[in-house]
């Protein structure tokens, strides 16, 4: 049976205030877009909040990362190292992490009950459970519903996904907000579908044709009012300004000093290429990096990809500080699933929902700060629990976004959390 | 439009004589319509001239744009008779069939995944008999009772049959317009129509079809329980929405020799692919049974009504579709109460009700309202925009593609075959595109797709044999050319003011004429006017 459905929160306030609370939210009923808000041309607004996404597709491990247990039964053969926050240990594979960590804090009781690829990554990126009859938007969905702009010469929400290995079951999904919201999907090539102009049309014709268009478009236009109407017109006004945008997709552009701080990979290039789009006001890029399922050989993998993520983590930290974004830009790595304490016959670490972490940096999140403790062996969260919907609403509350605010689908409301979720406050700077 | 009083009292009286004899659909319709709107005091929007009803009913009933002949055929007939000739040719079309068989699919799967298996061939049969809904209700969730098995009919269930709350919730959605799922967990806080036991009790019934090798079977025992907000877990008696709770004496736990038979069905079926043998107590076929009865047959003829008149207008008598309950009443509780009788003592004829929709004047108004504020959209006083399903636009894409000459050459039912063929070239692209729903935006997905993918031009803008662009690139006259390009895009001539902009750009690119053509009609056909049926 499913822990929640809809809006309990809601229920909780009689009919007559219900019925005043969602006429004043008609802008919302009837469009589910931005529409109704007077569009902000020109100037990306002050201290619009963005986010990065590094989704560490398949589980990694906490114990060869934010979570170590040295000596340890189910330690494993990594030692822990000490951070600049005083206390705090982290994985000897994360020494430049180890460096920074007062910028960052980690969630280490996350218990989230799912350990199947992909029911789990759907719950890890909408923050609740799928509900028959009800297909939610995921966490970039929502947050270029909340923070991209209708005349936004960028796009709202891109995910580079390379790997094929679980693409599949942690698609960005737009779920009830309609394919408005949904991402731009970069997986076989490091620039978007169709952001090119045809072979064999100049230009010139290109805009030319554009305004043509136009022309047609605004006698058809009078005298009839619909969000749908007025929403094509937007995505086409749009075009001229995503194509533009292409060259925040070449992360050649940027200074070799740069370039070498990420480092050759294809995760340190698409950071960099995250961390282009943000600064030009993207408002959710996800970049994911498979696969870390390690039911065999778990140590060599993560000996592998983890200083891999540590540099390009780190990097990219530096780089968000430096140019003065850190306070608008929230660095999330997350996954389905961390790893279980037990080691197996091959090895592996397999399957674990119940006691992994999860790391917040920037934006209104507190650095340096750790919340909840797993036992000895990692095999249970102690103290200060963390579920999906608490993460989400702090993930929100971080951002700025009211969590228990209410979409409507028909005149029903939906809450962007699950009811009665409330945001960790403790890591909430 | 102020309203006079002696005008009201006229049409309450209306109101009152409209639900009792056997009438003309069209005419109660508009009857319950013109009252609500004299009541209102709104005046309607003027009707739509030939060529917007032409192109409207060519979108709804069969699924495209007309093609020019058509268009012009219409447009220029002074036969008095040829709205409801027109509407009886497309209905008794094929394409009528294919259109419709893929709505009631999208209707089915809204969120367009391909789950539906063979679930479009069955309906597209369905549609094409014009098989009355009760028998489509049947065969979808007794599709094993059917001798022979009609092909298709189990891929409703198939897909579903793993996840019980799915299969009762979207049971409830597809077929009684009622999401029961809310309940899943709590009482309905606003609805008391919808309760716990309610939503478990529908369960029962579906809870114990599973699936076995591919083939869907169903067990003749086995208990639902759920554990109250309340209270101690129970088990769900069947219960049909409204209807009282049944007993069931086959509710109880499977022994272990009913759990090994079970199993070994199982591998039966799945080496032979066929289904496992019917209970003896069916607990599916008890809720085809009671939802048919007397007093619980409302709810399956008022969800179809209601699902049919949002496909035509755009907008359903109740809004949202899956919240058909007391507390969320229809817009036109008298014609919505009248269509679901007339169409349940018909037979559930679809094809009647769809007749007696296209035909009604409030089907029939502009979609352009004078005044700056457009009239509340629940009075019907003007016509909806529509964006286009996937297949609409593609297959419409064909049609403005091709010279429309192509279209009249040869027999009257080679036309039919050609128009498959064009749908059929289409389906591909119609796959990149988003199925619209009630709160539908155009994503700049689209936009992009069509400003910059090859397959726009590849697969709609080619200018070889048969193409309406290989057609007007021989034109000495760019106007004439550009009033064709128009007219087969929009079924209208050019205004004065587009007839100039075009020739303008065509002669501005003497040095590129195919290409100038070319970008007119992506112009043309990437505009609002195309995207939308209107």
């Amino acid at each position: 049976m499913r822990s929640h459905c809809c809006g309990s929160a809601a229920h909780a306030v009689s009919r007559r205030a219900f019925l005043g609370a969602s006429a004043a939210l008609a802008a919302d009923m009837t469009g589910l877009d931005v529409l109704g808000t007077p569009a902000l041309a020109g100037e990306l607004k002050k201290g619009q909040k963005r986010v990065i996404l590094l989704w560490l597709a398949g589980g990694a491990s906490q114990l060869e990362t934010w979570d170590p247990k040295p000596g340890a039964i189910t330690g494993g053969p990594f030692a822990a190292i000490p951070t600049d926050v005083p206390g705090l240990h982290i994985s000897e594979l994360m020494p430049e992490m180890a460096k920074r960590m007062k910028t960052t804090c980690v969630i280490r009781g996350l218990n989230t009950k799912n350990g199947d690829h992909g029911a789990a990554a759907r719950i890890m990126m909408r923050g609740r459970r799928d509900e028959a009859g009800l297909r939610y938007p995921d966490l970039g969905a929502v947050v270029a519903r909340e923070m991209g702009r209708a005349d936004s010469p960028v796009p709202d929400y891109v995910t580079f996904y390379t790997q094929t290995e679980g693409r599949n079951m942690a698609p960005g999904d737009a779920g009830f907000l309609g394919a408005r919201y949904g991402p731009m999907e970069l997986t076989t090539s490091s620039t978007p579908e169709h952001i090119r102009r045809p072979a064999g049309l100049s230009d010139e014709d290109h805009l030319a044709r554009a305004d043509l268009r136009d022309l047609l478009g605004k006698d058809f236009s009078r005298g009839r009012s619909s969000d749908a109407l007025a929403s094509q017109g937007e995505a086409y006004g749009r075009v001229r300004g995503l194509m533009a945008s292409e060259s925040l997709f070449d992360s050649s552009k940027e200074p070799q000093k740069v370039r070498d701080r990420y480092g050759p990979t294809q995760l340190g290039r698409q950071c960099l290429q995250a961390r282009r789009l943000v600064e030009a006001g993207v408002p959710f890029v996800r970049v994911a990096r498979a696969w870390w399922d390690s039911h065999g050989q778990n140590f060599e993998t993560h000996q592998e990809m983890v200083p891999e993520l540590d540099r390009v983590m780190a990097a990219l930290i530096d780089d968000l500080g430096e140019r003065g974004l850190r306070d608008d830009v929230l660095v999330l790595t997350l996954a389905e699933f961390g790893r279980t304490p037990a080691i197996n016959a091959s090895l592996g670490r397999d399957h674990f929902a119940s006691a992994w972490s999860m790391t917040m940096t920037g934006c209104g999140a507190k650095g340096g700060a750790v919340y909840g403790k797993t036992d000895a062996k990692g095999n249970t969260v102690t103290h200060e629990e963390v579920n999906a919907a608490n993460l989400f609403a702090t993930i929100y509350a971080a951002l700025g976004i009211n969590p228990h605010k209410n979409y409507y689908v028909g005149s029903r409301p939906v809450p962007l959390v699950d009811p009665g979720a409330e945001p960790v406050t403790a890591v909430l700077g | 439009m102020p309203l006079r009083p002696a005008l009201a009292a006229v049409a309450l009286a209306v109101v009152a004589s409209a639900a009792s004899a056997d009438q003309p659909v069209e005419q109660v319709i508009d009857r319950e319509i013109d009252a609500a709107l004299a009541a209102a005091g709104v005046e309607p929007a003027p009707p739509a001239d030939d060529a917007t009803l032409i192109r409207r009913l060519t979108l709804d009933l069969v699924g495209r744009i007309p093609t020019l002949g058509e268009v012009e055929r219409y447009v220029g007939s002074a036969d008095p008779g040829k709205r409801a000739e027109l509407v009886d040719r497309l209905l008794a079309s094929h394409g009528y069939a294919r259109h419709q068989a893929a709505q009631f699919e999208a209707m089915f799967n809204p969120d367009g995944d391909r789950r539906g298996g063979n679930l479009r061939e069955y309906l597209v049969g369905a549609v094409a008999d014009n098989r009355g809904w009760d028998r489509v209700f049947r065969d979808l969730l007794l599709p094993d009772h059917a001798e022979p098995p009609v092909k298709g009919a189990a891929d409703f269930l198939r897909p579903r049959a793993a996840d019980a709350d799915r299969l009762t919730n979207d049971v409830g959605v597809a077929f009684f317009g009622v999401n029961v799922s809310c309940a899943q967990c709590h009482d309905h806080p606003h609805v008391k129509d919808w309760t716990q036991a309610h939503f478990y009790g529908m369960k029962a019934f579906l809870a114990r079809t599973y699936e076995a090798g591919g083939v869907v079977a169903e067990r003749g025992y086995g208990v639902v329980k759920y554990k109250p907000t309340k209270g101690p877990e129970r088990a769900a008696k069947p219960m049909f929405l409204a209807g009282g709770p049944l007993d069931d004496p086959s509710a109880r736990e499977a022994t272990k020799d009913e759990e090994k038979a079970e199993k070994a069905a199982a591998e039966e079926a799945k080496k032979t692919k066929t289904a496992p043998p019917r209970p003896t107590v069916s607990a599916r076929a008890k809720l085809v049974e009671v939802a048919l009865q007397d007093g619980n047959a409302d709810y399956l003829a008022r969800s179809i009504v209601n699902r049919l008149w949002h496909r035509f207008f755009g907008l359903g008598l109740v809004t949202p579709l899956d919240q058909m309950h007391a507390e969320n009443p229809p817009s036109h509780p008298e014609l919505l109460a009248w269509l679901a009788r007339d169409t349940a003592a018909h037979g559930y004829d679809l094809k009647r009700l769809v007749r007696g929709l296209v035909l009604s004047e409030a089907y029939s108004r502009s979609s352009r309202y004078g005044t700056e504020a457009a009239p509340d959209p629940r009075l019907f006083a003007v016509a909806r925009l529509k964006p286009l399903t996937p297949m609409q636009l593609a297959a419409s894409l064909k049609v403005a593609g091709t010279d429309p000459a192509e279209w009249e050459k040869g027999k009257p039912e080679e036309f039919e075959k050609r128009i498959e063929q064009a749908e059929g070239a289409a389906r591909g692209f119609a796959g990149l595109l988003a199925q619209p729903n009630d709160n539908f935006q155009v994503g700049v997905g689209e936009a992009l797709l069509f400003s910059n993918g090859e397959r726009v031009t590849k697969e709609f803008l080619t200018d070889g044999g048969g193409s309406l662009l290989g057609r007007v690139n021989g034109a000495e006259d760019p106007a004439k050319a550009v009033e064709l390009l128009v007219k087969v895009a929009y079924g209208r001539p050019p205004t004065d003011a587009e007839r100039r902009a075009l020739v303008e750009y065509v002669e501005a690119r003497k040095d590129r004429p195919a290409e100038a053509y070319r970008q007119v009609l992506w112009a043309l056909v990437t505009g609002p006017e195309f995207r939308f049926n209107y």
